[in-house]
């Protein structure tokens, strides 16, 4: 029975070893300290940066459970692996967010409200905490490593050279975010914390569709919400 | 494991047959949708997701009382039989009436409850695999009650519509509505400011105060955006001289091209909103005072004697073996 909602369930048919899990989530965890660490941490952002924050997470929340979740019906089930509207929703406000804020932590933080708004309006906070663990230190993690890799110069953003150098920027590493953003639903979730809060058989061939049926979907919105969030960004500071 | 099925199907010609089909598969994935644009619209969503300041027994509750009760509502739902999932719906429908303009609430909480309801029975019984259902309900034979054409296994469906499967989707419906009725009591009757304090009280970190305080806020307000975005497109003609019974797609189109111009409009405004925080030196200290204390009234110690009352209930119905019937396991 476990705890709020949380089987425990470690060693079910094709459960990925938690051995392995605790491994990438402890990397993860120290990559996101040293990171935070050395651009400043919290005490770096400025209160706006909370603010774009706040509009980013309720903004993703709104647009996935409600507006996006209401759209996707409309699409065809056997095609809802490729045509994710609510997720995809998801993914192009939390560029924005990143490409306003441009600092460390902003994905990680972004993904961690909208997980608890999700929780306060939607699943009532069952499964807790593991979900703000896998929300946060995959999908927040993966943008956050774009703002760290290109220095806080994500999606083109505070580049000098051409318009066209700075377009190729925002649409290769949209693309390149996400590509990574396809990878955590199917193996984090479908082949670790699924089994484990609820138990079950873990379907490898079901895991491997889900995952190549997500990434052109995801690659090709994560070029155009790397493109739009350098868009908005320069909107937004006018 | 074998599975026997049992064929109830009712005999139809077969025209009649696949026009139902039809008819069906378009309802189970449209019928939410109409529900909600038709009766709800994204202004309702404003109605049911934004504060507005009454006199009933919820808005006397301190903000963490009612952050306990949705978090207590969702382990009780996920831990005992449907049933009572069904019966802790009702009881935060009816809290309803006791809310600021109630009746248009409970109208519109209405709407959104059938379609929760219809999508969630739908989202789970068409697609439910035999294995998961002969695990659910500990049985080998199942009762088909529809019979669907082969080609819709391609949208994922299994290929009979058992009443296992209806029952299963339904039950399932309980474990979302009861803590989803919850939060939204929690967000309609608590003021941001108010959430902050107790939250600070908790020791839960400033800055993160402030941005869920904020998102809070922004929550209507992007229904609010959302809606004048998606008239203007309307008005500028998208959709114009379309049959009527297309409008709810157009509006969702509109929605779908309105998403960035949202974000920009609410995305400006945020300067304001820092500069208004700033000159109130927020974040200057660790900690901040407040005007006004947090302080637990009686209808609080009320509410936590009910918590433990729902807990001691879910312990009983543990006990008596009203556990979880049904196993939430996806399919």
């Amino acid at each position: 029975m476990g705890f709020n909602g949380i089987g425990g369930y470690l060693n079910r048919p094709g459960e990925i070893p938690v051995e392995v899990i605790i491994a990438y989530f402890v990397f993860a965890l120290a990559i996101a300290i040293i990171l935070g660490k050395r651009n400043g941490g919290l005490k770096a952002f400025k209160t706006v940066d909370w603010v774009y924050i706040g509009i980013g997470a309720a903004a993703a929340y709104v647009w996935e459970f409600i507006i996006g979740a209401i759209i996707g019906r409309a699409v065809p089930s056997g095609l809802s692996n490729f045509i994710d509207v609510g997720f995809w929703g998801r993914l192009f406000i939390v560029f924005i967010v990143a490409a306003l804020v441009r600092k460390v932590g902003a994905g990680m933080i972004t993904l961690f409200l909208f997980n608890f708004f999700s929780d306060l309006f939607h699943y009532g906070f069952s499964g807790e905490p593991m979900y703000f663990i896998y929300e946060s230190l995959t999908y927040g993690l993966f943008v956050d490593l774009g703002i760290a890799i290109t220095g806080g110069k994500i999606f083109g953003i505070g580049v000098t050279g051409s318009t066209s150098k700075v377009v190729a920027l925002a649409a290769i590493e949209g693309g390149i975010i996400g590509f990574l953003w396809a990878f955590p639903d199917p193996i984090f979730y479908g082949a670790f914390f699924k089994p484990f809060l609820y138990g079950g058989v873990v379907n490898w061939s079901r895991i491997i569709y889900d995952l190549i049926s997500f990434i052109p979907g995801d690659v090709v919105i994560g070029i155009l919400a790397g493109l739009a969030s350098n868009r908005v960004q320069k909107a937004v500071q006018v | 494991m074998k599975v026997n099925f049992v064929f109830q199907q009712p005999n139809l010609p077969p025209l009649v047959e696949l026009a139902i089909s039809w008819f069906i598969f378009l309802f189970g994935a449209t019928g939410p949708i109409v529900i909600i644009l038709a009766f709800v619209g994204i202004r309702g969503f404003l109605h049911i997701t934004r504060f507005e300041s009454g006199e009933g027994i919820l808005y006397k509750l301190s903000p963490l009382t009612k952050l306990i009760i949705v978090i207590s509502t969702t382990v009780a739902v996920s831990l005992t039989i449907w049933w009572f999932g069904a019966i802790l719906t009702l009881v935060f429908w009816s809290l309803f009436f006791t809310l600021n303009e109630a009746k248009r609430k409970v109208l519109y909480v209405s709407y959104l409850l059938l379609s929760s309801i219809l999508g969630v029975s739908t989202g789970f019984a068409f697609y439910t695999p035999y294995s998961v259902l002969q695990m659910a309900f500990n049985t080998n034979t199942l009762n088909v009650i529809w019979v669907w054409p082969s080609y819709f296994s391609f949208a994922g469906y299994e290929p009979y519509l058992t009443l296992q499967a209806l029952y299963y989707g339904f039950q399932i419906t309980f474990r979302f509505t009861a803590p989803m009725l919850a939060g939204l009591l929690l967000i309609l009757t608590t003021t941001p400011s108010d959430l902050m304090r107790y939250l600070a009280k908790v020791k839960f970190p400033l800055p993160f105060i402030f941005a869920l305080t904020v998102a809070m806020r922004t929550v209507p307000r992007i229904f609010d955006t959302l809606d004048t975005v998606v008239k203007l497109q309307l008005m500028r003609g998208l959709g114009y001289g379309k049959p009527s019974f297309l409008r709810p797609f157009y509006v969702l189109i509109a929605g779908l091209y309105g998403l960035v111009p949202t974000l920009i409009f609410l995305m400006k405004g945020a300067k304001y909103t820092a500069i208004a925080a700033d000159t109130r030196a927020f974040n200057s200290t660790p900690r901040r005072t407040y005007m006004k204390e947090v302080k637990y009234t009686k209808a609080d110690y009320v509410a936590w004697g009910l918590i433990v009352v729902l807990f001691v209930t879910v312990a009983l119905l543990l006990a008596f073996g009203y556990g979880r019937g049904i196993p939430y396991v996806g399919y």
